[in-house]
């Protein structure tokens, strides 16, 4: 739910990143951190394990600046993939304003995919919110794998249901940035318009 | 409340009457910070040392904590913990829920007493709770807010700031 403070005129609004481990979350948000300008970003946090992969979240606060008089802040978090931190993702996903769904395009993550994807919709239900009204945006990453294990973009809408709910999906590679602010500029526009 | 409201507006009046309630608190048990956290981890109020630089860390990492521990009440068929407490060697944080929606936290050191600071602390849930009713109801003033051309210079900005 997105903050407005109008004494202090600012906008606070929270994204999530969410998707199966080693989708690509976090490095979605290590590219933003090191592309935007110093004067927008805060320090990306991070809540990893020994091996860097998250066990909590990754926290990338950026600030906007002034619009039409309010301080607009976005708050980016990932949560942690691996199946066993399900509660952590309820956790992290408490009082988002708009998720990028993270999907891997290697054809051995497709159940996984559909697994987190079944997971996020039941998530937002129980919070109260109608999963066919939320902002969502698919990110379909690693776009750059080997032809012989990639998967469609056509099989990939199919599994995972983007044509039928109308969701915005971008292509992408968040190793060398491609589709990275493509996403951010999707998810940030949807979160704006149900403000 | 509407289950589909996506934003939560904060009126001026309301801001002040948070403002003083945590100044109250701050300087009633003598603690080093209060904040007020809405759940989704973002500062609404904070009363204390102004030279804090962390405050946003500050406020995601404690709604993370807080929210963790509400997953962990779920497994334990607990209704919710209300109230965590974090002591430390020189500081102690204490947080409390408010409504299910924001979140009160103190961050004090030893020379204060972990009573005054809860009985305290429940008595300023109590008063936030009634201002927080207030502002769910005030949420339908939002198009006045933040007027018809917000969105579009919003996304010129985001057009601007988010570009390969």
């Amino acid at each position: 739910m997105a903050l407005i403070n109008v004494a202090a005129r600012e906008i606070h609004c929270k994204i999530v990143y969410y998707g199966p481990g080693m989708c690509g979350k976090t490095t979605n948000l290590q590219y933003i951190h090191s592309q935007v300008p110093k004067e927008i970003k805060g320090d990306l946090l991070s809540i990893a394990t020994e091996t860097e992969r998250t066990l909590f979240f990754d926290f990338l606060p950026l600030d906007l600046g002034k619009v039409r008089g309010f301080q607009t802040r976005f708050h980016l978090y990932t949560v942690p993939g691996q199946v066993l931190y399900e509660r952590t993702r309820v956790a992290v996903l408490n009082g988002a304003d708009g998720v990028v769904f993270v999907a891997d395009s290697h054809k051995k993550k497709m159940q996984e995919n559909v697994n987190s994807l079944r997971e996020l919709a039941q998530n937002v239900t129980r919070q109260n919110k109608k999963f066919s009204e939320f902002p969502i945006v698919v990110q379909y990453n690693k776009r750059d794998l080997p032809e012989d294990v990639l998967v469609s973009v056509q099989t990939m809408d199919h599994y995972l249901g983007v044509t039928r709910m109308n969701w915005p999906r971008i292509e992408a590679v968040a190793t060398t940035g491609a589709g990275v602010f493509e996403t951010l500029r999707a998810i940030s526009r949807a979160v704006i318009s149900k403000l | 409340m509407d289950p589909q409201l996506t934003s939560i507006i904060v009126p001026s009046e309301e801001l002040v009457q948070i403002e003083e309630c945590l100044g109250r608190l701050v300087e009633d048990t003598s603690s080093d910070y209060a904040l007020l956290l809405d759940k989704s981890g973002q500062v609404i109020s904070s009363k204390g040392d102004a030279d804090r630089q962390d405050i946003t860390a500050l406020g995601a990492l404690i709604a993370g904590v807080f929210a963790s521990s509400r997953e962990v009440a779920k497994l334990l068929r607990e209704r919710d913990f209300r109230n965590t407490f974090q002591q430390g060697v020189r500081e102690n944080i204490f947080i409390a829920l408010i409504e299910e929606q924001w979140i009160l936290c103190i961050i004090f050191n030893k020379g204060t007493h972990i009573g005054l600071v809860k009985v305290l602390t429940k008595k300023a849930t109590d008063e936030l709770a009634t201002v927080l009713e207030r502002v769910r109801q005030q949420h339908k003033a939002r198009d006045e807010v933040l007027g018809s051309s917000f969105r579009t210079s919003m996304e010129d900005t985001i057009d601007l700031l988010f570009r390969d």
